[in-house]
């Protein structure tokens, strides 16, 4: 039991947080086939946001709710701007997204500095779960992230947003041809996706180190999770999540975690050869 | 019908038409990268040594991604494995300095060519294209990095590793500006000669057609993964060769060898020649890295900022390289080659 339940809430962090991320990643993936490699500088922008609110002397709460709104201002304002002309070409959109990522980085890096910036998080100290002492940040952590996962299923299930957004990832053709507009549902998604990343971000902030440069570790695995999940579905980015997020974790025990990670990749090409497009395609 | 389904593919007007003015290009430029040594010496010339070699790398992505269509966001790895291949293997076993040279030669290109191997078997034979592709092979240099930096007792770290000696074989050491010049200058016109004869004949058309339409080129019988498979190893050996003999010149390896801002700019100095053209990705480095040597002497952080900008630049304005874009200015009207896929 010593072992087994930090392990399981170590897991269940990761896990929680890569729900999050790959979900906006998986929706624009499986929505237009587009590749954002500027998401993880969403999480980088989320963190970021703390940073700011606490300097100007704001509590994590009030971070926790400015931050997906600016996600999500910025990500309309770029999908409007620029992400907008590159649908029809998945190589462009690599490109203009890859591009796009580099400039925040280094916009961050000379606004901020290179070195991490200080944040808090809302409470320290630990509690008891049958006889295992854990941070209770991180179970905060679990509970919130799963909390609006759950509140994202149910935006895709019960709304006429979801119900469009759905219907797009079937077929967007038919979609446009039964009313739907298509732009207006892109648009949305891709800033609701980058809304998620932001508050993923201020999730993360307490616990990881807050540079210009850390997106793209969480990059490199909601990639994963879309690999080996598939794209374009919940179901899929829950499969992913929990077997990329519990594999790197269960790993990182034995191995050090730059092996895990590496042992993750091998993993998931593996899967790729026999399942090209994921366990759980939409 | 039957006059229709013939297995041999007749090199068309198309194909000879292009062989001749980038043949024409590449050894004009070869015969001016090899007189060079009479005009300039000493460290310039070891600068543009190792520009040669980073075009021999840059070469070696378009003969994946300018024929196949397919881009690869991780070739930095494969130039890393033979960069950092060539100096474990010769500063950390001692071995006869006669061999070192050839041992850790084979050591990075080996390890270049069966990395790419195993990952290219398990993806392009798993129906891997595309976009998909291009994240793994993004993920792989990002973790051949963390790798570089984390396994320090191998790998220096993040320092990296110094007292890599100068390329020898057979008693013969490539000592000084001059001789390593040379030796980059060779590799680079055997490579690029050899690949343009290639890609202009049949592997070229049936590369072409792959990238084109798979699924009908695999109807005709072909075997196109096997084709793709071949293509991507032999760029990544060449990345490989690139980066083992890089590490000979400059004597040191360091975690940027192995990065994704490499993988970057070896797109960027591709796609600023023309992908595709083989002799525009030698071009293409030459002009990028002149102006990265300008950018970066201003500021450090302006340099991604700028490669940041230039692929949103290279998306909306020039979608099909800069090549092409100047040709349609030239000759209005004129048929033009895609670029950028």
């Amino acid at each position: 039991m010593d072992v087994a339940i930090p392990f399981l809430l170590n897991s269940l962090t990761l896990i929680s947080i890569l729900l999050i991320v790959a979900m906006g990643l998986a929706i624009i993936f499986g929505l237009m086939n587009v590749i954002n490699l500027a998401h993880g500088e969403f999480i980088t922008i989320g963190a970021f946001t703390l940073v700011v609110v606490q300097a100007a002397g704001g509590s994590f709460w009030l971070a926790l709710l400015v931050a997906p709104v600016v996600g999500y201002v910025i990500g309309l304002a770029l999908e409007k701007i620029l992400i907008a002309r590159v649908y029809t070409n998945p190589l462009h959109a690599i490109l203009v997204t890859w591009g796009l990522s580099l400039i925040i980085q280094q916009v961050l890096v000379l606004g901020f500095g290179a070195s991490p910036q200080r944040v808090s998080g809302p409470f320290d100290g630990a509690v008891d779960i049958l006889g295992v002492t854990y941070p209770l940040y991180r179970l905060f952590l679990i509970g919130f992230a799963l909390a609006v996962f759950v509140a994202t299923i149910l935006l895709f299930k019960k709304t006429r947003f979801g119900l469009d957004l759905r219907a797009s990832i079937q077929s967007s053709e038919m979609a446009s041809v039964m009313g739907v507009n298509a732009d207006k549902i892109n648009a949305r998604a891709f800033a609701l996706g980058a809304a998620l990343a932001s508050l993923a971000g201020v999730l993360l902030a307490p616990m990881a180190a807050v540079t210009a440069y850390m997106g793209i570790n969480y990059l490199a695995r909601s990639f994963f999770v879309v690999l080996v999940g598939g794209a374009g579905s919940v179901g899929g980015v829950a499969a992913g999540s929990t077997i990329i997020g519990g594999l790197e974790t269960a790993l990182s025990y034995q191995v050090p975690s730059t092996v895990a990670q590496a042992l993750v990749l091998v993993l998931a090409i593996i899967i790729l050869r026999f399942r090209p497009t994921g366990i759980l395609p939409a | 019908m039957s006059a229709n389904i013939d297995h041999t593919p007749v090199p068309g007007k198309l194909a000879v038409s292009k062989l001749k003015p980038s043949i024409l290009i590449a050894v004009l430029m070869l015969t001016v990268l090899a007189a060079l040594p009479l005009f300039i010496d000493g460290y310039t010339l070891g600068s543009y040594r190792d520009i040669l070699l980073l075009g021999l790398f840059a070469l070696s992505l378009d003969i994946f991604w300018g024929r196949t269509g397919i881009l690869s966001f991780g070739h930095a790895t494969f130039f890393g494995l033979g960069a950092y291949g060539m100096a474990v293997a010769t500063t950390r076993f001692g071995i006869d300095p006669y061999w070192v040279s050839v041992i850790g030669l084979l050591t990075g290109v080996g390890l270049a060519a069966s990395v790419s191997l195993i990952v290219g078997y398990f993806m392009l034979y798993g129906g891997v294209r595309g976009a998909y592709f291009t994240i793994v092979t993004l993920a792989l240099t990002l973790i051949a990095n963390q790798i570089a930096v984390g396994w320090s007792s191998v790998t220096g770290g993040d320092s990296g590793l110094i007292g890599v000696p100068p390329f020898s074989i057979l008693g013969y050491s490539f000592v000084g500006p001059a001789a390593s010049y040379y030796l980059a200058l060779s590799l680079l016109a055997l490579c690029l000669l050899v690949a343009l004869k290639v890609m202009h004949g049949r592997i070229g058309l049936l590369l072409k057609a792959v990238q084109d339409n798979e699924l009908k080129v695999r109807t005709l019988g072909y075997r196109t993964q096997f084709v793709l498979l071949a293509t991507f190893v032999v760029s990544a050996t060449i990345a490989g060769l690139a980066g083992a003999i890089y590490a000979t010149c400059t004597g040191f390896v360091a975690p940027d060898m192995i990065a994704l801002l490499l993988s970057t700019e070896v797109i960027i100095w591709v796609a600023v020649g023309g992908s595709g053209t083989l002799t525009g990705a030698v071009i293409g480095t030459f002009i990028v890295w002149q102006l990265q040597q300008k950018i970066s002497s201003y500021s450090v952080a302006a340099w991604p900022i700028f490669i940041g900008s230039f692929f949103i630049l290279l998306v909306l304005l020039f979608p099909k390289g800069l090549p092409a874009f100047l040709m349609d200015k030239l000759r209005p009207g004129a048929k033009k080659e895609k670029a950028v896929q």
